[in-house]
């Protein structure tokens, strides 16, 4: 068991973990927090994005041991109360169906709208799909979703 | 009104989703949990020598380690298919035994054989391996064809030469004779890919055992919560029905896969009782890969005969399906009554005959995945008109538009009729959207970019709101497949609508509400929607088939009905009127043509405290009803798909895909669109990157999303989505079904514009950058030969 | 796929087809072996740990000598279970000719996985066989001659 010492969603959180936990289950099972799903075994659905220090990773390719002093957002965390622009977008634009994919869906969005916007690049819908090359969704076919990043560019 | 019928209401459900609020089934952990692992077959076939527990029940924080024998022992029943399908020399079909925990035999890479009950789950699943499970193995079967031949590996003792049915539907002898009276035959092998479904959420379960109650609870991953109570109680013997509450809550995602009551399932509930705790079990990718039903996996040769004005004369299909080694659910009706009844087609074809033999095979087994049936024949259907087309020297519109049906209702000679319809004004519609008159000059354009442009149609028909429970009974189903619908109006006013369809990504809990807003004139927040929980809604057969519109509303509707006739006549007594004048209006019950009325909460209110009511009457405002329709619903369309090939690499884009569907009634365009999207998606996805495949050992070597490919943003378009609808005059709403029609009608559209770019016909899918440039190539040899 | 590979060894067959024969030899040549005793003349028990892709596994097997032609050639055949990943099944046929700087050992190998090694692994099975195949040569080679001359060097 390691001790880390980290933020999540503003907390602050200790805990002993194991030297295997993952980021993942970490945030599922020891802190409860649930809008971060498992949708594969091998980083490739982007169902468990989150942002480790403003930047979105896979939890279920990060170990919790590795992130002593980290900041974490889920899901849960995006917005101080209300909706953040992205989450409202996805609503607005119909970028969801089932939900499952829908967290990881919206951390990447906003993590790619905060890279772009960073680097003064503009986010075309070209350039959105290329971007959520690491998110597969299986009920949109992506239509709305590019539809609502695009939208919560314009609002971020 | 804004939040009708028609309008695009934003959806209510969304809020859980967006904000990670959303409860699915992994979500839930009870007191007392526990976790389960399965011990599953490495091999594709073999006897089961010797199970070893010793070293797993040794292990910290392991509960019990449980097999077959304790569980056919504890009298728990063979898992069941559900529709009889009968061959045609009248012999019931052939169906071999399937345990939850195979006993004597695996037949599978996955078969499970043991399971692990443990403190945490990365126990369980150490444990699991240190299970040692000794197999004898056996030859293997992995291919449906093969398993045909004199010699096979033998799957299932009860099916002799791993035929499990030989069934036919048509008249043999009026195809032949087209056939032979036509002047043109177009002939074809047409192999349709063998997919799994891979909703994203995986399946899992949580069983719950309350020795105190003698009373079980489940939460699982299920489209039909009510069908899995049925099936547990009534075959499996888990436990009878009103000591299980089975609760789909959040679902991630079905499109078929979660239909079924699978092995996991089932054991989860015994191991619960067996080690008196909450089991709880869920897949990982891998073992989803192996545990979901796949879809699909025909392989038929085909033949359709033209007269010399282009007509069809005949049409004669044989299909090989394979069903893998065990008959899932509905597995036996998929290629029979989903798929054969529809190889009409939007056409008025006389003189069919389609013949289809069922086979075992070493592989997972095979059930319904979104549209189960119909994308299988819709492909066929689509690509024998294209590649007849194109030998005839005709357009594809013009060939198919010769052919289409006009008269409704229409009777085929495959047992459908079909009710209504305006097949030229989707082709219209699709083809002035896709703008297909300045495609000559886009071919040429992107020729001088060195790509190769194609144009490809489809026009499908399928046949959704399944099903009619006489009709289906008749040919073999074992249940009825109506829906049930429960509407209360509250004391003040607000209305609870209970249903047995099940939402899992499709909005009911704003399209249900949609049709009650309107009906009543009620505002939408004050109407909730109750599903997915046998505790709450007396019951249902829940969400496939493209039913939930069409079957489902309308149970609802008919329990409005009843609604509606009480509040009737408690407003005519109180208003001193005629029921007859009574109108609901504005939020209110009125007297029509007068000032009189009554609020919508004031007659809940006077329902229930029945100070007031007509002679006779209960007080109560809470009316349920049982919807069963009377015919399927044939929602209908064309798409047409414009691609590009690079020549050099097969590398095709899609540049533009149109869709002109015919829904019926569409309650909320937002949501159809969507589904219309996803399905289009998924059919993509068949067309060109999916495939399960399985090696000559029946190993399954594309179980990770880093070989089975699924499409992601960059493979796809945006999609160009139209409708002209016909209104369905089968149900009270007019609705068709909107949730399959993209996966059944883009895969031929996406093949018959690869290959009408490359010049070559013989085209199978995925239609992989290797396969499309092996076709070109062979193409380009072809003609250089020539 | 066959995987087929050349060794010169600077040793008299003889030798070369004792080592062959030879627990201790085998078990230090093979790799990842953590296990291997002889059961009888011609089969041993072996634990070997290997990654394969992105699967880990411990596999537990039977090692079977066939075909055997003193001193020239025979079957060297393995087949281990994983546990949960599945399985593994692999052989050689190994053939020693006279030469004049030693022996040539000649071998063609194969392999197979099974269970989730399949799901997971089967596109790099191959790879990771030729690897395995010849890294086992190689440490045979070495265990006879000793690191040759070239590689000391680039190791120093």
């Amino acid at each position: 068991m390691t001790k880390v010492s980290l933020t999540v969603n503003g907390k602050p959180v200790a805990r002993d973990v194991a030297g295997g936990t993952l980021l993942s289950e970490f945030l599922r099972e020891d802190l409860r927090l649930t809008g971060t799903h498992i949708g594969c075994d091998t980083s490739q659905c982007g169902a468990c994005v989150v942002h480790v220090n403003g930047k979105a990773v896979k939890a279920c390719t990060t170990l919790a041991a590795s992130l002593e002093g980290a900041d974490v957002t889920t899901i849960e965390g995006l917005a101080n109360g209300g909706l953040h622009p992205m989450q409202e977008a996805f609503k607005e634009h119909h970028g969801l169906q089932c939900g499952f994919c829908t967290p990881g869906m919206i951390m990447s969005g906003v993590d790619m709208v905060t890279r772009y916007k960073a680097e003064g690049r503009e986010l075309t819908q070209e350039a959105i799909r290329h971007e959520l090359e690491g998110n597969i969704c299986r009920c949109t076919g992506y239509h709305n979703i590019v539809k609502a990043v695009e939208d919560a560019a314009s609002k971020m | 009104m804004t939040t009708g019928i028609g309008a695009r209401v934003k959806r209510r459900e969304d809020k859980r989703f967006i904000t990670g609020k959303g409860k699915y089934t992994d979500d839930v952990r009870t007191e007392n949990q526990a976790y389960a692992a399965f011990v599953r077959s490495p091999v594709a076939h073999a006897n089961v020598k010797s199970i070893d527990k010793s070293a797993a029940l040794e292990m910290d924080g392991v509960i019990d380690v449980l097999d077959g024998h304790q569980l056919t022992g504890d009298g728990i029943g063979n898992i069941i298919c559900g529709w009889a399908v009968t061959s045609k020399d009248g012999s019931p079909m052939n169906m071999g035994a399937w345990s939850a925990l195979a006993t004597q035999k695996v037949r599978y890479v996955g078969d499970a054989v043991a399971v692990v009950i443990a403190e945490t789950q990365q126990l369980a699943r150490l444990a699991a391996e240190a299970v040692d499970v000794e197999y004898e193995e056996l030859p293997v079967v992995a291919f449906a064809d093969k398993a045909l031949k004199d010699g096979a590996p033998q799957i299932h003792e009860e099916a002799p030469g791993n035929l499990i049915y030989d069934w036919e539907i048509g008249d043999a002898a009026k195809a032949d004779a087209g056939l032979a009276e036509a002047v043109h035959v177009t002939e074809m092998e047409i192999t349709n890919n063998r997919l799994s479904p891979n909703p994203m959420e995986p399946r899992s379960a949580v069983a719950t055992y309350d020795e105190a109650e003698d009373h079980y609870t489940l939460y699982t991953t299920s489209q039909n919560p009510h069908v899995a109570r049925l099936v547990l109680s009534a075959f499996y013997n888990v436990a009878p029905e009103h000591k299980l509450r089975v609760i789909a809550p959040d679902v991630g995602g079905g499109f078929g896969a979660k239909i079924y009551i699978y092995p996991e399932e089932i054991t989860c509930l015994w191991a619960s009782m067996k080690t008196n705790r909450s089991v709880k079990w869920t897949a990982d990718r891998s073992e989803a890969f192996v545990t979901d039903a796949h879809g699909r996996d025909h392989i038929s040769t085909a033949k359709m005969g033209f007269d010399a004005d282009g007509r069809i004369t005949g049409f004669k299909v044989d299909t090989i399906a394979n069903l893998g080694a065990y008959m899932s659910l509905f597995s036996s009706s998929v290629p029979t009554y989903l798929y054969a009844t529809l190889l009409s087609g939007q056409y008025d074809i006389q003189n069919l005959h389609a013949n289809v033999r069922a086979v075992y095979t070493n592989t997972v087994p095979v059930d319904a995945y979104r549209g189960a049936g119909r994308p299988e024949a819709c492909y066929l259907v689509e690509r024998m008109m294209e590649t007849a087309a194109r030998e005839l020297g005709m357009k594809p519109a013009e060939l198919r538009a010769k052919n289409f049906i006009r008269e409704f209702p229409h009777e085929t000679p495959v047992i459908m009729t079909y009710d209504s319809g305006d097949f030229d004004a989707n082709l219209a519609q699709a083809e002035e959207a896709a703008d297909v008159n300045g495609f000559p000059a886009r071919r040429e354009e992107a020729a001088k970019r060195g790509k190769l442009r194609g144009l490809g149609y489809s026009c499908y028909i399928e046949a959704c709101g399944i099903a009619p429970s006489a009709a289906v009974g008749g040919l073999g189903a074992g249940v009825g497949l109506w829906e049930s619908a429960e509407v209360r109006v509250n004391p003040v006013g607000t209305i609870e609508i209970l249903t047995g369809s099940h939402s899992h990504g499709q909005g009911h809990e704003t399209t249900f509400a949609q049709i009650v807003a309107e009906r009543f004139d009620q505002p939408i927040e004050n109407i909730s929607i109750v599903h997915g929980d046998t505790d709450k809604v007396q019951f249902g057969m829940g969400t496939y088939g493209s039913r939930s519109g069409a079957v489902g509303m309308s149970a609802i509707v008919k329990a409005m009905d009843k609604v509606e006739a009480k509040v009737r006549k408690i407003a005519a007594h109180q208003l001193e009127a005629s029921e007859d004048d009574i109108v609901i209006e504005g939020g209110e019950v009125k007297v029509a043509g007068t000032d009189k009325a009554l609020g919508w909460h004031e007659i809940g209110l006077a329902a229930y405290t029945a100070h007031n009511l007509p002679p006779d009457m209960e007080p109560g405002l809470k009316e349920s009803a049982f919807y069963d329709p009377s015919n399927f619903t044939f929602p209908a369309g064309t798409y047409i798909c414009e691609v590009e090939v690079d020549p050099d690499t097969g590398t095709t884009e899609i540049v533009q895909f149109t869709a002109s569907d015919d829904f019926g009634t569409i309650i909320n365009p937002m949501i159809v669109e969507g589904q219309v999207h996803g399905g289009i998606a998924q059919g993509v996805g068949q067309a060109m990157l999916e495939q399960v495949i399985y090696d000559e050992d029946g190993q399954l070597i594309t179980g990770s999303y880093m070989d089975y490919t699924m499409p992601r943003a960059a493979d796809l378009p945006n999609f160009s989505v139209h409708h002209a609808s016909t209104v369905c005059p089968g149900n009270p709403l007019g609705m068709k079904g909107c949730g399959e029609a993209g996966a059944i009608g883009s895969p031929p559209a996406v093949i018959n514009a690869i290959t009408d770019a490359i010049g070559n016909n013989d085209l199978a899918m995925p239609a992989t950058p290797q396969n499309v440039w092996r076709a070109y190539q062979a193409a380009s040899a072809k003609q250089a030969a020539e | 796929m066959d995987m087929t590979g050349e060794h010169i060894i600077a040793a008299p067959r003889e030798e070369v087809w004792a080592a062959l024969n030879d627990v201790d030899v085998l078990r230090a040549c093979i790799p990842g072996c953590e296990e291997l005793e002889k059961t009888s003349d011609t089969t041993m028990e072996a634990v070997v740990k290997q990654k394969i892709g992105p699967v880990k596994a411990t596999f537990k097997g039977a090692v079977e000598l066939e075909n055997i032609d003193a001193p020239k050639s025979y079957t060297i055949r393995g087949e281990g279970q994983g546990g949960v990943a599945g399985f593994a099944k692999g052989g050689a046929d190994v053939s020693l000719e006279e030469v004049p700087e030693g022996t040539k050992l000649s071998y063609t190998a194969k392999a197979q996985v099974g269970g989730k090694l399949a799901r997971l692994g089967s596109r790099l099975i191959d790879a990771t066989a030729k690897k395995l195949a010849a890294k086992f040569f190689d440490n045979f080679q070495k265990h006879l001659n000793g690191p040759d001359a070239s590689e000391e060097e680039a190791a120093g």
